[in-house]
C-alpha cells in the first residue's frame, strides 16, 4: 500500500506527560524514574483501561512495543479523528485538536504533539476522505463485476466520483478555504500533492483507464484540473444542495470529453490530409517523369 | 519516525498486491516498458530506410518480437498500476531517429546499432533478474520468467546483428560506445521520471 506518511513533529515524551493528567489519576510508573522520564517510551496504554501496575515492557530505551500498546502514530490518528468533530466550531486549529484529545480522556496538552496551524489535522482529514473514496469505488467495482450493477460510462463515473469526494467536505465547508490555504504552504505541498495525485489516479483506475502512453498524464492532469476548479466553485456556492457546483462539474467533465473527441478527430483528419498530400505529390512526380520520358 | 508497529498509517489506499516491493517493481516495469517502446521505434526507423533492402525481412522479424515485448509490458503496467515514463514522446522521436540514422549508414550500420542496443538491454535485464532474485524469487516468479525470456530474445537479436557483419561498420567501436552511453542515460532517466 502506497501510504502517505507525514512525520510526527514532537517527540513522544509529550504523550507521556499528557497521559499523566487523565481523569483516572493513574500513577505513571516512570514518573519516579528520572532515567525513563527522558526516554521515549512506547505509546502508553489505552486511557480507558483500569490503572495497572508498572508494565514489564517499559525498558525505557525506545521500548519494545507489544500489542497492548498503540504506537505513537495510532495515538495521533485517534486524536486527529476525534478532533474532526470540533472543526466546524474551532476551525483547523490546535483548539479543535485539544477538544478532540479531551474526548479521549487525554490532556489538552496533546495538541502539543502537532503543529499549531492544524496541518496534520487537515492532511489526516484529506487522507481519510481519500481512503473512504477508494473503498466506495472498490465496492462499486465489485458490484459491477458481480453483475449487480451497470458499468457507468466514463463521464458519469468521473462525475460521480468527484461529487462523492467533494460531498465529504460539506460538514466542514465553512472552514475549508482556511484548510486549502494551509495545504498550499510550502511545507505541506509534498504531502498534499501526493495525496491529490494518488486520489486522482485511484479514480481513473476504477474508471477503467488502461493507458500506457502519454494519455496517462493527460487524463490525470485534466481530472485534477476539474477537481480543483470544482472544489473552488464549491467554496463560493450558496445554492441549495450545492446544485450549482454539480452543474459546473457536469459541464467541465462534458468539456473534457468533447476535447478528447475533438483531439481524436483532429488527428484522423490530419492523417487523412497527409495521405492526400502524399498522393498528390506522387501523382505530380509521376506526371513529371512520364512527360520527361516522352 | 513513526512507530514500528504502525498499522494505521493514514494513506490513500493504493491497492498493492500483497507484499510486493512496489517502488522496485514500479521502476522495473516503467524502464522496461520505455525500453521496449524505444526498441520498437528504433526498428521502425530502420525499416523506414532499409525496409525494401535485403535485410528488410530480418529487421521486420526482430521488430515483430519487440512488438510482442511491448504488448506484454503494457499488460504488466496496467496490472501493477505503474505509471509510464514522462519521456515517452521523446523516446518516440529519438528511437526513430536513431534507427533511421543508423540505417542511413547502410545495412551494416543498422546491424551495429542493433548489436549495441541489444547488448545494453541484455545487460540491463540481467541486472533486473539479479535484483528480483535477491528480493524474492518466489514472489516475483512470473515477472522473472518474462524478463528471462525477453533477455534471451534480445540476446538472439544481438547475435543476428553480429551475423550480419555489424562489426564491419566503419567506426564500429565509436558508434557502439556512443549508442550504449545513450542507452545508459535513457535507462537512468526512465527509471526515475
Amino acid at each position: 500500500v502506497r501510504c502517505q506518511q507525514y512525520p510526527p513533529l514532537r517527540a513522544l515524551q509529550a504523550s507521556a506527560a499528557l497521559r499523566g493528567a487523565s481523569d483516572e489519576h493513574k500513577k505513571e510508573p516512570w514518573a519516579s524514574s528520572s532515567q525513563q522520564h527522558f526516554e521515549s517510551p512506547p505509546a502508553g496504554h489505552q486511557p480507558e483501561e483500569k490503572p495497572q501496575g508498572p508494565h514489564p515492557s517499559y525498558t525505557g530505551q525506545g521500548g519494545q512495543e507489544s500489542e497492548d500498546y498503540e504506537s505513537e502514530e495510532q495515538l495521533q490518528h485517534r486524536i486527529l479523528t476525534a478532533a474532526l468533530e470540533f472543526v466546524p466550531e474551532h476551525g483547523w486549529t490546535a483548539e479543535a485538536i485539544a477538544e478532540g484529545a479531551k474526548t479521549l480522556g487525554l490532556s489538552v496538552a496533546a495538541a502539543g504533539l502537532f503543529h499549531s496551524d492544524g496541518s496534520e489535522l487537515i492532511l489526516h482529514f484529506v487522507s481519510e476522505c481519500n481512503t473512504k473514496l477508494s473503498e466506495l469505488l472498490k465496492k462499486e467495482q465489485k458490484l459491477v463485476q458481480l453483475g449487480e450493477a451497470e458499468k457507468k460510462p466514463v463521464d458519469e463515473f468521473l462525475r460521480d466520483a468527484v461529487e462523492a469526494r467533494l460531498r465529504m467536505l460539506i460538514p466542514y465547508i465553512e472552514k475549508w478555504p482556511q484548510a486549502l490555504s494551509i495545504l498550499l504552504l510550502p511545507r505541506n505541498i509534498p504531502s498534499s500533492l501526493t495525496l491529490l495525485t494518488n486520489m486522482i489516479d485511484d479514480i481513473w483506475h476504477y474508471a477503467g483507464d488502461q493507458s500506457t502512453d502519454f494519455n496517462w498524464y493527460t487524463r490525470r492532469a485534466v481530472l485534477t484540473a476539474i477537481y480543483n476548479t470544482t472544489e473552488l466553485v464549491m467554496m463560493q456556492d450558496s445554492s441549495p444542495g450545492f446544485e450549482d457546483t454539480w452543474r459546473f462539474l457536469e459541464n467541465r467533465v462534458a468539456d473534457a470529453m468533447t476535447m478528447s473527441n475533438t483531439a481524436t478527430q483532429v488527428q484522423s483528419t490530419g492523417e487523412a490530409v497527409v495521405q492526400g498530400l502524399m498522393g498528390a505529390a506522387v501523382t505530380v512526380s509521376n506526371a513529371g517523369t512520364s512527360r520527361a520520358v516522352r | 519516525v513513526p512507530g514500528a508497529g504502525a498499522a494505521l498509517r493514514p494513506c490513500s489506499s493504493r491497492v498493492a498486491q500483497d507484499g510486493i516491493n512496489q517502488p522496485v517493481i514500479d521502476r522495473i516495469i516503467r524502464v522496461d516498458h520505455a525500453g521496449e517502446y524505444g526498441a520498437n521505434r528504433i526498428y521502425a526507423g530502420q525499416m523506414a530506410v532499409l525496409g525494401r533492402s535485403s535485410v528488410g525481412p530480418v529487421i521486420q522479424q526482430m521488430w515483430n518480437q519487440e512488438k510482442n515485448h511491448l504488448k506484454k509490458f503494457n499488460e504488466l503496467m496496467v496490472a501493477y498500476r505503474v505509471r509510464p515514463t514522462v519521456l515517452l514522446p521523446f523516446w518516440n522521436v529519438a528511437g526513430f531517429v536513431l534507427g533511421a540514422g543508423s540505417a542511413l549508414l547502410g545495412k551494416k550500420g543498422a546491424m551495429a546499432c542493433t548489436v549495441a542496443v541489444e547488448e545494453s538491454i541484455s545487460e540491463h535485464y540481467n541486472n533486473q533478474i539479479r535484483t528480483l532474485i535477491e528480493e524474492d524469487p518466489e514472489k516475483y516468479k512470473e515477472l522473472l520468467q518474462v524478463i528471462k525470456q525477453f533477455r534471451d530474445e534480445e540476446q538472439e537479436h544481438h547475435d543476428i546483428g553480429l551475423e550480419h557483419d555489424a562489426e564491419a561498420t566503419p567506426a564500429y567501436s565509436v558508434l557502439k560506445t556512443a549508442i550504449q552511453l545513450g542507452c545508459k542515460a535513457a535507462i537512468f532517466l526512465s527509471e526515475r521520471i
